[in-house]
């Protein structure tokens, strides 16, 4: 089996596994991260969201074989940052979180919108997160905690 | 298991491709899907796969002689945030998938897949695009609608890779794209329309129409394009009707889960009528 | 009235969720578990000649009927026991369990199920409600494919009927729903050390299962332990249906004697799990000359499936909200549900009303096109009032507040001057709906049959066990139940101990369904706080139950005769919507959304408002987007690319409002609020499009394609 080499939330690992895994098995089995989750298995759903060297992905989507030196951030990672709490926090405050199963992938959505783009309007936050499908909330709460976000973490991003 | 390989070059991912028939895999988004297994399990590919994304020669987004150079590897993403691209063909590209998918996803692989609902094939379509193919032989370039022959359907040699998507440069002076999804976002395509136009004066000097999804390619039709260029703004509105109604011979859809003959049918010929009454005839001494 | 309660605080599980720490059931570790894979009918009617399984390698099973043990049965237990855990001679619907595989790797279990031959011989299946009653292929279901036909009859409807001046005739239609809770139908069952049978799912309603897995195995109740896991997102999808899977996997585990998880994949639950009943309601409405309604006569039909499971529910609750809000002096109803060869349909937000409460809106939105009257005034003549006499013959015990809820919502939307405006045809529409949701189990149910009890223990340390059977999952009850009981216990909030149920450590305070948990249940839970409180010195441990009773001045429910009050109370709603079409794609851009409900207190408003937002987008993709068509009893949308759920940029915000109406029998005088704030956006949002188009909506989902024929229909 080839060895892949890449980092996972900061720390370097070197696995080995047939390329066409998928990184979402390798982080939830091999890793044991849980926070991303199978909602659909085909990209659909956001429920399995990862940074994958900066940008958002659906780690369903992913094989091993084109993650060869790529820096992935999980749930995991993201929520120790300042970032991530904070993300964590206005969320927590707007009523965002219903079932939750969606909404590691909303964090993860959440945080490259405001790597980009630090002060987004309503349609832009909608937009970012049109990947991301929540069965629970109606969306809007959801909003409200990036908008939150982007206000209390200004210089965060 | 079925082999996969990550070639280091453009030259081995060639040698690859021609020794090994290597299936290139960039984004993957379309493959992923469709060979996709229950539960995880790895998928079983007829043929070996040869990642490209990484390939450098592959990624750039580039000025070239005639117009744009779009690298095989170029994400979706990175399509809508050059400068370079041509409003039409970002306005279809943000039509597709959402985010998560655009970041991984390329215009190759939506082009290789040869789906008639393929959003940014409609506009590649109306933008006279080309693909250049490479191999260990050589090199050649086809346009777009020739390259595509039916779903699923093109004429990459066994021994080629497509490496860029050539666009012509852009002289229009006006432009429509239209999607009609089964929703607002994260959507797949029930009919597509662009439409290009450069009208000088009072005259049509050219037009370019693509509709997908209601045939078993892009519908394209050059000769009723030229039946209208060259001509004055009045002149095309004088026979209008009778363009409209050899269109409508053109677009032929069908049944299926997302939507019906009927309303594909229906709807494709409103948003022709709309953009060539209602635009591209409304252009008076532009 | 404590207006405390309702103040909002942040949700006790928010962070762990939203950071990722939460385990759901297929994050949980468990030591040489096995994966379980179905073996289904490919074929929707049929008998079953032969299995023929394939060599299995070391470590492999094959599960099927001959493997329940002696003392057990091959039967689901649950309301109705007709769903056998496998099918054995014949089956009934594509998807049906023929048996279950079970080994250590998935894609060798993928591939072992590819292999498996099944021999059928066919039959001719029926699909539709109209070859169910034309008994097509002999019955599927007793003599003629009915598992229920009701009777309702309020005043005279005959001799109404007799003295009209004008009889309107109108049919309405309602297609499937699937639930697509974002986390997937999942169990994990193995026999414990202490020999009992555990069994993990995410879902709904532990004692269900496992009082349905105890009947399958042949063993005592005691001797099944259930733990729910978080569960993420249910919407009644995994009410009864954990009783379906966690069966046939309790015979496998007890068997092989090892753990094994059952995890559906996205396209299987789409396939094969049970989904919202169809409905088609047939309408007779009487006018008198002056144009009021005399007496309505109303048919209400379901396409119950392959298996009765709860239907008869369901239909119980679609015929009792089917005249809506509405008092018609002489009313008639009739309810069946008609067994087909699809897949079975069963418990989905709402339970009937839904499909009962659209027709009636959407009836009477034609009834005023009929006669040119104008809807809002039509609508108004009608209303239910305190005192009035519902179509069970029961009463309208409460202040019923419509019409203040109708002038709040004209004032934030201004329905009114649109209504003026907007001339019907010119592409714009705004719409209304009016509806109500009992709260609580139907008839009798809590009183005879669930009989829900509560406990609660103080310890020493002085924090509180709250030990209940109902769970959260997403309607926020992990918040609002320990604010119930911190509130009245006047300690904090984090002073509550409420733990996911597990049968064995907590009392049967009955299933988290029917809105009944924060109205019933929570009624129980302040109930008990308030024993506890006055207890609360007599010792370091203290603990105390309570149980349901009968709330005093209801009409007594006889269940044979479907009379009485059918619930203790009702909540109430109003919602508008306005929309734009496209004249050229017939595509629809919602341009706003305006809610008022009265569940009568909220327990936290932040978390009611939260239900209302998810409620409204819920049914307005079940009014526009989800299209769920059969085809020879297969589903034609089953990926999650197909089956289209609202995303965050298919609709506008919701402004929504409450207004107080405190219950007497409830938890700080609050009613259920789950099912009610889905009832109303599909009919509010067909009456719109009606208007923009200038054409009768008659059936959801309205998608553009419909709004085409209607449309074109209508001018043609």
């Amino acid at each position: 089996m080839p060895t892949v080499k890449f980092s996972v939330n900061g720390t370097s690992h070197s696995i080995d596994t047939d390329p066409l895994r998928r990184l979402l098995d390798v982080l939830r089995e091999d890793l044991k991260l849980t926070g991303v989750k199978e909602g659909c298995g085909e990209g659909e759903c956001g429920a399995c969201s990862v940074l994958k060297d900066g940008v958002l992905v659906n780690s369903c989507m992913i094989p091993m074989g084109t993650c060869e030196g790529s820096e992935i951030i999980t749930p995991e990672g993201l929520r120790e940052t300042d970032q991530g709490k904070t993300i964590i926090d206005a969320y927590g405050e707007s009523g965002a979180v219903q079932c939750g199963f969606c909404t590691p992938g909303m964090m993860m959505a959440t945080e490259a919108l405001l790597r980009k783009n630090p002060s987004p309007s309503e349609d832009e936050a909608r937009e970012a997160l049109s990947g991301n499908l929540c069965r629970c909330t109606g969306y809007d709460m959801i909003i409200d905690g990036v908008l939150k976000a982007a206000e209390r973490g200004k210089g965060l991003w | 298991m079925v082999d996969s390989y990550r070639p280091l070059s453009l030259k081995e991912a060639l040698e690859l491709r021609a020794e090994k028939g290597a299936l290139p895999f960039a984004g993957g988004t379309d493959l992923m899907v469709r060979y996709r297994y229950e539960s995880g399990a790895i998928p079983e590919y007829p043929k070996p796969i040869m990642f490209v994304n990484h390939l450098d020669e592959l990624r750039p987004i580039r000025r070239v002689d005639h117009g744009l150079s779009i690298g095989a590897a170029a994400t979706m993403t990175e399509v809508l945030e050059s400068d370079e691209v041509p409003e039409i063909l970002k306005e279809a590209v943000v039509t597709i998938a959402a985010p998560g998918l655009r970041n991984a996803a390329t215009l190759a692989g939506n082009i290789c897949n040869a789906s008639p609902a393929g959003d940014s094939i409609c506009a590649l379509y109306a933008l006279d695009a080309g693909v250049k193919l490479q191999s260990r032989q050589g090199e050649r370039i086809l346009p777009i609608y020739q390259f595509i022959s039916g779903p699923g359907k093109t004429d990459l040699h066994a021994d080629e890779l497509l490496t860029e998507i050539i666009v012509p440069h852009n002289r229009a002076t006006t432009h429509f794209f239209k999607k009609v999804g089964t929703r607002r976002a994260n959507a797949l395509s029930k009919l597509s329309l662009s439409g290009v136009a450069r009208i000088s004066g009072d005259r049509l000097d050219e037009i370019r129409i693509a509709i997908g999804a209601v045939a078993p390619t892009v519908v394209r039709s050059i000769e009723l394009e030229k039946r209208m260029e060259g001509r004055s703004i009045s002149e095309v509105a004088g026979i209008a009707e009778e363009i409209l109604r050899d269109y409508d011979t053109l677009v032929q859809p069908i049944d299926d889960q997302r939507s019906t003959a009927e309303y594909r049918k229906r709807v494709a010929m409103n948003l022709l009528r709309h953009f060539l009454l209602g635009i591209v005839l409304q252009q008076q001494g532009a | 009235m404590n207006k405390k309660i309702s103040t909002p605080i942040k949700r006790v599980d928010a962070g762990m969720k939203t950071g990722g720490s939460t385990r759901y059931i297929g994050d949980i570790p468990f030591e040489g578990m096995l994966y379980g894979k179905v073996v289904r009918s490919s074929r929707a009617r049929a008998k079953v000649k032969g299995v023929h399984v394939p060599v299995l390698p070391e470590g492999y099973y094959y599960i099927d009927a001959g493997d329940i043990p002696e003392d057990g049965k091959n039967r689901i237990e649950m309301i109705k026991d007709d769903w056998p855990v496998f099918a054995d001679r014949e089956v009934r619907f594509i998807g049906e369990t023929i048996g279950l595989l079970v080994g250590p790797d998935r894609k060798e279990l993928n591939r072992l199920r590819d292999e498996v031959k099944v021999e059928y011989e066919e039959l001719t299946p029926v699909f539709t409600i109209e070859e169910a009653e034309a008994v097509k292929g002999g019955p599927v279901h007793g003599k003629d494919n009915v598992y229920g036909d009701y009777h309702l009859k309020k005043g005279d409807p005959d001799a109404a009927f007799a003295e009209a001046d004008r009889i309107i005739e109108d049919t309405v239609r309602t297609g499937y729903q699937e639930h697509i809770y974002m986390e997937p139908q999942g169990v994990i069952a193995r026999v414990q050390e202490d020999g009992k049978l555990g069994v993990f799912f995410s879902g709904q309603c532990p004692f269900y299962v496992r009082h349905a897995v105890s009947a399958t195995m042949g063993v005592p109740e005691e001797q099944v332990e259930v733990q729910q896991t978080v569960t993420g997102g249910a919407f009644g999808g995994k009410e009864h249906y954990p009783d379906v899977i966690s069966t046939p996997l309790a015979v496998a585990a007890g068997k092989i004697g090892k753990p094994i998880g059952l995890f559906f994949d996205r396209i299987e639950d789409i396939s094969f799990t049970p989904k919202r009943h169809p409905s088609t309601t047939h309408f007779r409405t009487a006018l008198d000359k002056e144009g009021n309604i005399i007496a309505m006569d109303i048919d209400v039909r379901l396409n119950a499936g392959a298996y009765e499971s709860c239907s008869l529910v369901v239909l119980q609750r679609a015929i009792f909200s089917v005249n809506s809000v509405y008092n018609i002096p002489n009313v008639k109803i009739r309810g069946r549900a008609f067994a087909t060869n699809n897949v079975p349909s069963d418990a989905y937000r709402g339970f009937g009303a839904p499909q009962g409460l659209f027709a009636m809106e959407t009836h009477m939105s034609h009834v005023a096109r009929a006669i040119g009257a104008e809807e809002l005034e039509l609508k108004g003549r009608y209303l239910l009032k305190q005192g009035d006499v519902t179509v069970t013959n029961g009463r309208i015990h409460e202040e019923v507040k419509l019409p203040e809820m109708i002038r709040r919502i004209e004032e934030m939307s201004g329905y009114r001057r649109k209504v003026k405006e907007y001339t019907p045809g010119s592409w714009k529409g705004i719409g209304l709906s009016l509806f109500n949701h009992g709260s609580g189990f139907t008839g009798n149910g809590e009183q005879e049959i669930i009989k829900g009890v509560v406990k609660m223990r103080k310890r020493a340390d002085g924090i509180v066990d709250l030990l209940v059977s109902n769970v959260e999952m997403g309607q926020g009850l992990q918040t609002t139940f320990r604010k119930i009981a911190a509130m009245v216990l006047e300690i904090p909030v984090d002073s509550v101990v409420y733990n996911d149920p597990n049968t064995g450590l907590v009392p049967d305070s009955g299933p988290t369904c029917a809105s009944r948990s924060i109205a019933i249940v929570g009624y129980l839970v302040q109930e008990a706080a308030k024993k506890l409180k006055k207890r609360w010195d007599e010792s370091d441990v203290v603990e105390v139950s309570h149980q349901y009773e009968t709330p005093e001045g209801l009409i007594p429910w006889d269940q044979n005769n479907l009379q009485g009050d059918a619930y203790p109370s009702y909540g109430w709603g109003v919602n508008v919507v306005e929309v734009e079409v496209d004249p050229l794609t017939y595509e629809v851009t919602t341009k706003g959304i305006w809610a008022v409900h009265d569940v009568g207190v909220a327990i936290d408003e932040k978390i009611v408002e939260g239900q209302v937002d998810g409620g409204i987008i819920q049914a307005l993709g079940y009014g526009s987007l989800e299209k769920l068509e059969v085809k020879d009893g297969r589903f034609q949308q089953k990926t999650m690319a197909d089956y289209t759920i609202p995303t965050s940029m298919d609709f506008p915000r919701i402004k929504s409002s409450l207004v107080d109406n405190p219950y007497e029998y409830g938890p700080f005088g609050a009613k259920g609020a789950g099912e009610l704030v889905f009832d109303g956006a599909a009919a509010a949002f067909a009456d719109a499009v009606q208007m923009a188009v200038d054409g009768d909506i008659k059936q959801i989902p309205v998608t553009p394609e419909y709004i085409m024929e209607v449309r074109e229909n209508a001018h043609s």
